[in-house]
């Protein structure tokens, strides 16, 4: 009998693996600038996603499945129930950096694409491989 | 005296966020008030603050240090005592809110970063007719005032990415400045996708870190690290521990080798400084690059010193493999200076060539010595550090700024073509020279007194190979400034050159040539100075001061 929760982490995980080589393989050798583009934001995302992974917690123990992390009556809370709580909830500041993240993403995107835009204007392609007035 | 503290501390909390807020509304102000010089005269407002207060850090930073000596089982050695302000944004202690600690490295660099900040300026407001819309490239350039100084300032892991992704998007925006020149944007186009790929990768080093130690705080970091020192030194630390942040160190390391253009990731560089509007070459020069280089030394002596689990194993290894990249970096940088016909590209190679020294001396801390003796080579070291940065940022300033006058005398980059233009300018030539001069390390300037301290510590430290090196890499790359400065100053002119106005601009190139000349004529005193600084924030003391301030703000934060 396979662990549900098991597999769909293993298959997270492994997809990111996988679209870490994507984004970079599409960086470095797509010609196109905008697939360059897509594959910095499918990069920004496989971060991301890391960075959610890390907050997760499995509660009480990684065999269970986790309940959602919900007082029902905070009214009478106690140590023990907020311990709990605590426990069962996910990491809240990777989730706060993520936030940051993919908007200082947005910004770098929204430049790149306003850059190839010139581009485009200035030599009529986006390919990056006819664009070598510059020796680098 | 007057009491610095308060103010100090209210000044490091203050400096960064006030910038970017006075960056963000200048285009709004600048709708009302049309003039063309406004932008520029506000910058200068904004930026002399800025000066002021890293100064006043500066100098709080400087009253706190004094000597002690300590007993720990029979050894007696002296440490540099400093305290390093620590500022918890919104009253959070430490570990919990993002806070900003400087400590001696910080402070020096800071002074240095605060002053050229005032040059560029001061330049932008002499290259201000060239800037068809002003608002925006003083809006810019005032939040790319507000990351580099945040990057230096910060205390946290995860403000430093949200700074240096502050002060990229601002550099990419700046080179691409002169929009509809193709080559700008091809040059700020191969830098950005670099540079964010670089920043995500960094944002993935820094996840991990998070994983393995549970906070992003660098005080914290170190303090962690030095608790599991000694587990690892008896093969009992965590699994996994050892490699996982070997990773995460070397995936952050890249962006900030890239962001100083280290040798194999320099070939965004030239592009850049030969197509940027030319203060921000200059700019980049002096303070983007040594905000890698400080980046570089933060992770590697303060947050994963040699009392780390990565300390214990794979420190050294990396360290290795920067001596030998700035070596190489070094080698190169000066033979394509000499191939190069545009006047900024060439300049741009010598940026290289220098980072490449830089970062050679750098990385001496991989050595197995005995503590008290790797100290005192580390000072020397650091000290070598500090005072090549502030040499070559002052030479590559006044270079571009002289340049500029040349370029737009000549109407052209290419060497070639403005051959004798120098000799319509005889101050700014002279001047020129002098900067030529400095960045070779002829005797009386400061550029000479930090390769010989390179030296020294290379000699001191057994590295005969490596002392030899910086004698190479200096050696090489006279040619390259030969050629520049006889083809702009001593060759008879061909043609007939347009001659620029530059009344103030020329006292301000004068005045900072003597300034190069002053520096290193009293250079005595400054080593004195700076070796103090660097003893109380690089050495094994320094490690404690770092760590024991950012104990004190948290139990002072947590009342």
């Amino acid at each position: 009998m396979i662990d549900l929760v098991d597999y769909f982490l293993t298959l997270i995980v492994t997809a990111m693996i996988v679209n870490l080589g994507l984004a970079l393989y599409g960086i470095f050798f797509r010609p196109s600038m905008i697939k360059k583009i897509i594959a910095l934001t499918i990069l920004g995302d496989t971060a991301n996603t890391f960075a959610i992974i890390l907050g997760y917690r499995r509660w009480p123990s990684p065999k269970t499945p986790s309940r959602p992390p919900v007082l029902v009556n905070y009214t009478d809370a106690t140590p023990d129930t907020l311990k709990e709580f605590v426990g069962r909830a996910v990491d809240p500041l990777p989730q706060a950096l993520v936030l940051t993240a993919i908007v200082i993403g947005l910004a770098v995107t929204l430049f790149m694409v306003f850059l190839t835009l010139q581009i485009y204007r200035a030599y009529g392609t986006t390919d990056m491989r006819k664009i070598k007035k510059l020796k680098g | 005296m007057v009491d610095l503290s308060g103010l100090a501390y209210d000044l490091t909390g203050l400096t960064v966020p006030l910038i970017a807020i006075f960056a963000f509304i200048l285009p709004l102000i600048s709708k009302i008030v049309k003039n063309k010089y406004f932008p520029g005269i506000y910058a200068l407002i904004v930026t002399l603050f800025a000066t002021l207060s890293t100064t006043i850090i500066f100098m709080y930073l400087g009253s706190t240090l004094e000597h002690k000596t300590y007993t720990f089982r029979n050894i007696t050695f002296n440490a540099t005592i400093s305290k390093p302000i620590v500022y918890g944004f919104g009253g959070w202690p430490p570990p919990i809110g993002i806070s900003y600690e400087v400590d001696g490295l910080n402070s020096l660099i800071g002074v240095y970063i605060g002053w050229i900040m005032l040059l560029i300026v001061l330049f932008s407001l002499w290259y201000n007719r060239n800037l068809d819309e002003p608002e925006w490239y003083y809006t810019l350039l005032l939040g790319f005032e507000a990351g580099v100084l945040g990057c230096l300032y910060t205390g946290d892991a995860f403000n430093l990415f949200v700074m240096i992704e502050v002060l990229a998007i601002s550099s990419y925006a700046l080179i691409a400045y002169h929009k509809n020149n193709p080559g700008s944007i091809e040059a700020a186009i191969k830098y950005g996708i670099l540079g964010a790929t670089a920043t995500t990768i960094y944002f993935i080093g820094l996840m991990i870190i998070y994983g393995i130690y549970g906070t992003l705080n660098m005080g914290h970091i170190l303090y962690k690290n030095l608790q599991v020192f000694g587990n690892v030194m008896i093969g009992e630390a965590p699994p996994g521990l050892v490699l996982a942040t070997t990773l995460a160190v070397s995936l952050a390391l890249w962006v900030f080798t890239l962001k100083s253009g280290l040798f194999p990731n320099h070939f965004w560089l030239p592009d850049a400084y030969s197509e940027a509007p030319t203060p921000i070459s200059a700019a980049l020069a002096g303070l983007s690059e040594v905000i890698g280089i400080y980046v570089v030394i933060r992770f590697l002596y303060t947050v994963f010193p040699a009392f780390s689990p990565i300390g214990y194993y794979y420190r050294g290894l990396i360290l290795e493999i920067l001596l030998i990249l700035g070596f190489l970096g070094g080698v190169v940088g000066a033979l394509m200076m000499f191939i190069q016909r545009d006047l900024k590209r060439l300049l741009a190679y010598s940026s290289i060539s220098h980072i490449g020294l830089i970062f050679m001396t750098l990385s001496i801390g991989f050595l197995a010595l005995p503590m008290k003796r790797l100290d005192s080579i580390l000072v020397i070291a650091f000290t070598a550090v500090v005072t090549h940065i502030i040499a070559h940022g002052l030479g590559k300033t006044l270079l571009f700024m002289s340049s500029e006058i040349f370029i737009e005398s000549s109407g052209t980059k290419i060497m070639d073509d403005m051959r004798g233009v120098g000799r319509k300018y005889p101050w700014v030539s002279l001047a020129f020279i002098a900067g030529f001069l400095n960045l070779m390390g002829a005797i009386p300037f400061i550029g000479f007194f930090s390769k010989l301290l390179m030296y020294q510590a290379f000699i001191e430290s057994g590295l005969l190979l490596a002392a030899i090196g910086v004698i190479i890499v200096s050696a090489l790359s006279v040619p390259g400034y030969a050629k520049a400065i006889y083809a702009i100053v001593f060759s008879t002119p061909t043609r007939e050159y347009r001659l620029v106005k530059t009344s103030g601009f020329k006292v301000l190139i004068i005045i900072i040539a003597l300034a190069l000349l002053l520096l290193g004529v009293f250079y005595s005193y400054i080593y004195s100075m700076i070796s103090e600084y660097i003893s109380s924030s690089i050495t094994m003391g320094g490690l404690f001061n770092y760590e024991r301030a950012f104990h004190e703000a948290f139990s002072k934060l947590m009342g």
